[in-house]
């Protein structure tokens, strides 16, 4: 017995002591001794297991310890559920995280900042540790976008141009045969005509097949393109975003659900179409890859954004369904009420329990600035994940499969237009729609707005509750009366606080539009 | 089950001691293998269930990262606020409590009907394999069940209105048909565990002593009136152990499997949203980690006192079965 116990004792020390020693190998003292300092970087996104990231990493961290004294780690929080999972991850303070992914408009970048979840970062320190990136944002001005009471949160991926306004992608082949000129459709409702045709001549397939996650895309689609509503991209009720201002009253604090008329047409519109069977009958519990049903011809419309259509539809469409002539109706497109993306869509901040900060910004300085760096980050080795072209585009080597063989280094806060070439897969007509987009896109007007959320949090709450309920019906035209629907909705909302929400928003855009003079 | 292990051996092995008050440690030396026994479980329950607790407290402050749980503000019951102006707090308790109600006295009544019925089946393979089928359903990730659910009930391509439209009725929107769930849901979770719930009866039965069973063949009495008078009362004090037990649990839901067969599927919530499922839609969108503590802590307080009310009604009807 008692030798059994001087066993586990001398285990027991053993143990203590390799954990002491582990310990000790703390980066504060690896670098005094000159060894390379670790930093990692949470990226959203599945984490990949095809090797290549391991092998890529390895060739990054022989660079990042040329330039950087430092090695780089990533961090994964995966897709399933990633909005819980991200809030707790940098709930949990994980001191070992040293750089985090974050947004303004996706990755409650405000929340966190007001909740400390990220180190303030003063000029000296970026300019000490960070120079090329805080010369290039600092020229442009954009360093005022990441503030929160004057201290600077998060570093802006401002230096690249994307489009993530939302819209229908549909198939001009059967446009054409619907009867629409050139097989491109210009109206929002114009769509109840293509649908029509693709139900009465393309058996097989969908007008639109969409799935339950769609829940208010349908809407928003009407209303951007029938008020001149904007979206307060700072404030969300659940899944929902339900203050807006309008161009004509920049000033004044209101919401498309709760006043007009359009939301009833909208919903009418609705209704006429899930009559015409335009999703399936429980499209509210579907959860189908529609984007592959699109690529197999079942589904005569998909939705997302800009990117996703010069990136992936066209080039997918033009393999998988020859001839189909994809095209892209965006939200806003009738009367040109859409927005630049807002140049916080993608940043890098600091964690406020980081070891390193200091290194932490040297590393993404390098990953943002240093052109071998950030290839290798972004496109990995060249020859075996890419190959550029003889006319200079990103390609990809002979077998490639994007579904199996993808880096996914997943950085999307620091990317820079200088370093990115035109690839392969993207539409041949990209510059044209961005053109397009370009001549009468507005620039979101509140990027600087915040909005203090600690009082109406729980009014917020039981918004999300309300909309939750009502919106997916109404988008999904499920409710026989959708006037009476609306009153309802409306009438909940109120009793949930939307009032008080409402004025506090005010209080909030009257100070910061005193404040821009 | 720990009652079951023979008091009387515990008093031998305490009987050659004296009188004298046994002090902590000598007592803890002595029953040392029983409570080792016990161990991971007491380690569960402390890592789990234990340490945690304190952690309540988040539910009282305005969260911040830099101050931690207990160094920010403490803001009272603001957090309480939203379940009550959302309107919702009655009918996410009456769901929860209705749906619970239903699970578990519908679900004790069928385990303890299968036990006996497997109890006098007399072949012993059909035994097994009935036994061995109505425990597989168990296994069954609730994922596979609401997939499963999904192709049996839709109504472009589900199975159930294929059948309908072969015999020349018309197809049923069930997925739009909030009186319906209700059935769907309790006749799921039925199928789910009753198989895996009947094999504490049948240990029970199998534990019931044999002399009872041939004096009551000596009497001449029937299969019916040996279950009546011998097999029943024998299960008692099991059944009613296992219903506190699943009282304790009265407030909460069973989320895979409501979160899997409804989903975001709004037109169904009157029936069918639960404090869990209302809770996880509200967090997963909206980075809001004090207002769901709060219902997590309404959800426990509520549970704990439903736990006591039903323990002090027992023990005011016999004393013998109360947990306490």
């Amino acid at each position: 017995m008692r030798k059994s116990l001087a066993r586990a004792g001398a285990a027991a020390l053993t143990l203590a002591m390799s954990v002491t020693a582990l310990a000790a190998c703390s980066p504060g003292e690896a670098e005094e001794s000159g060894e390379p300092t670790t930093i990692t970087m949470l990226v959203l996104g599945d984490k990949p297991t095809n090797g290549r990231l391991e092998a890529m990493l390895e060739k990054l961290n022989v660079r990042l310890e040329e330039e950087a004294n430092a090695n780089l780690d990533l961090f994964y929080v995966e897709w399933a559920d990633w909005q819980t999972q991200y809030n707790t991850q940098l709930l949990s303070g994980d001191d070992s995280i040293d750089l985090i992914t974050t947004a303004t408009d996706w990755l409650f970048a405000w929340e966190n900042a007001e909740k400390g979840a990220f180190l303030p970062l003063s000029e000296e320190m970026l300019q000490e540790h960070a120079p090329r990136t805080w010369e290039q944002v600092d020229a442009e001005g954009h360093w005022e976008l990441t503030k929160l009471d004057g201290e600077i949160q998060f570093i802006p991926e401002d230096n690249f141009t994307q489009w993530t306004n939302h819209g229908f992608f549909y198939r001009g082949d059967w446009a054409t045969e619907a009867g629409f000129e050139d097989g491109t459709i210009t109206k929002f409702e114009d769509f109840t005509t293509y649908f029509e045709w693709v139900k009465e001549n393309q058996k097989e397939a969908y007008p639109w097949d969409a799935a339950a996650g769609a829940s208010d895309v349908a809407l928003t689609g009407y209303l951007q393109g029938h008020t001149d509503g904007q979206t307060i991209q700072q404030v969300s009720a659940g899944n929902y975003f339900p203050f807006q201002t309008t161009e004509s009253d920049p000033n004044t604090v209101g919401s498309w659900y709760m006043e007009g008329d359009e939301l009833l047409e909208a919903a009418e519109l609705a209704k006429e179409w899930n009559e015409l069977g335009v999703w399936r009958e429980d499209a509210l519990n579907y959860d189908g890859d529609t984007r592959e049903e699109f690529y197999a011809g079942l589904s005569g419309t998909d939705q997302h954004h800009t990117q996703t259509f010069v990136g992936s539809i066209v080039d997918n469409m033009t393999k998988k369904q020859p001839g189909s002539d994809p095209k892209f109706f965006y939200w806003g497109q009738e009367n040109g009420n859409y927005f630049r993306d807002i140049l916080t869509h993608g940043a890098m901040a600091v964690n406020a329990t980081s070891q390193n900060p200091e290194k932490a910004l040297e590393v993404y300085d390098v990953l943002r600035n240093d052109e071998e760096a950030y290839k290798l980050l972004n496109f990995g080795i060249e020859g075996t994940d890419y190959v550029m072209t003889d006319d200079g585009k990103l390609g990809y080597p002979e077998g490639y499969d994007s579904s199996t063989d993808a880096l996914g280094s997943n950085f999307w806060a620091g990317r820079m237009d200088e370093f990115e070439p035109d690839r392969v897969t993207d539409a041949p007509n990209k510059q044209e729609i961005y053109d397009q987009l370009d001549a009468s896109a507005k620039d979101y007007p509140y990027s600087t707005l915040i909005v203090n959320k600690d009082l109406i949090d729980p009014t917020l709450a039981a918004m999300g509750g309300v909309l939750s309920e009502y919106i997916p019906q109404l988008q999904y035209g499920k409710f026989d009366d959708p006037a009476a629907a609306i009153d309802e909705m409306r009438q909940k909302l109120i009793d949930a606080g939307y009032e008080d929400a409402r004025d506090s928003i005010q209080t909030d855009l009257d100070a910061w539009a005193e404040s821009q003079g | 089950m720990v009652a079951a292990l023979t008091p009387a051996r515990v008093q031998l092995r305490e009987a050659p001691t004296t009188d004298k008050p046994r002090s902590l440690l000598s007592r803890i030396s002595r029953n040392k293998t029983l409570l080792l026994m016990c161990l991971p479980a007491i380690v569960f329950f402390i890592v789990f269930n234990y340490i945690p607790l304190p952690g309540a407290w988040i539910a009282f402050t305005n969260f911040n990262y830099r101050d931690g749980i207990f160094g920010s503000p403490f803001v009272g019951m603001r957090n309480f606020e939203f379940l009550i102006q959302s309107g919702q707090l009655w009918l996410l308790t009456k769901n929860t409590l209705l749906y619970n109600l239903a699970f578990i006295v519908l679900g004790n009544i069928l385990q303890v009907a299968l036990a006996i019925m497997l109890n006098e089946i007399r072949s012993k393979y059909f035994k097994k394999i009935s036994q061995a089928v109505m425990f597989l359903p168990y296994f069954i990730s609730v994922v596979l069940v609401g997939v499963i659910a999904f192709n049996l009930l839709n109504f472009d391509t589900g199975a159930l209105n294929a059948l309908i439209e072969q015999t020349g009725g018309d197809p049923i929107k069930i997925y739009s048909i909030a009186g319906a769930w209700p059935i769907i849901i309790i006749a799921f979770h039925l199928w789910q565990s009753t198989g895996y719930g009947s094999i504490v009866y049948f240990a029970a039965i199998m534990g019931i002593d044999n002399s009872l069973f041939e004096a009551a063949a000596i009497d001449g009495a029937s299969a019916w009136q040996r279950i009546r008078y011998i097999i029943l009362p024998s299960l008692k004090p099991t059944f009613i152990i296992l219903l506190l037990f699943s009282l304790g649990g009265i407030m909460k839901g069973n989320f895979g499997l409501f979160w899997n067969l409804v989903g975001n599927n709004a037109a169904l919530y009157q029936t069918t949203d639960i404090i869990e499922t209302s809770v996880y839609r509200m967090i997963i969108s909206q980075n809001n980690f004090t207002s769901s503590a709060a219902v997590g802590l309404y959800q426990s307080l509520f549970g704990f006192a439903i736990v006591m009310l039903a323990n002090w009604i027992v023990r005011r009807i016999n004393e013998d079965y109360a947990l306490f």
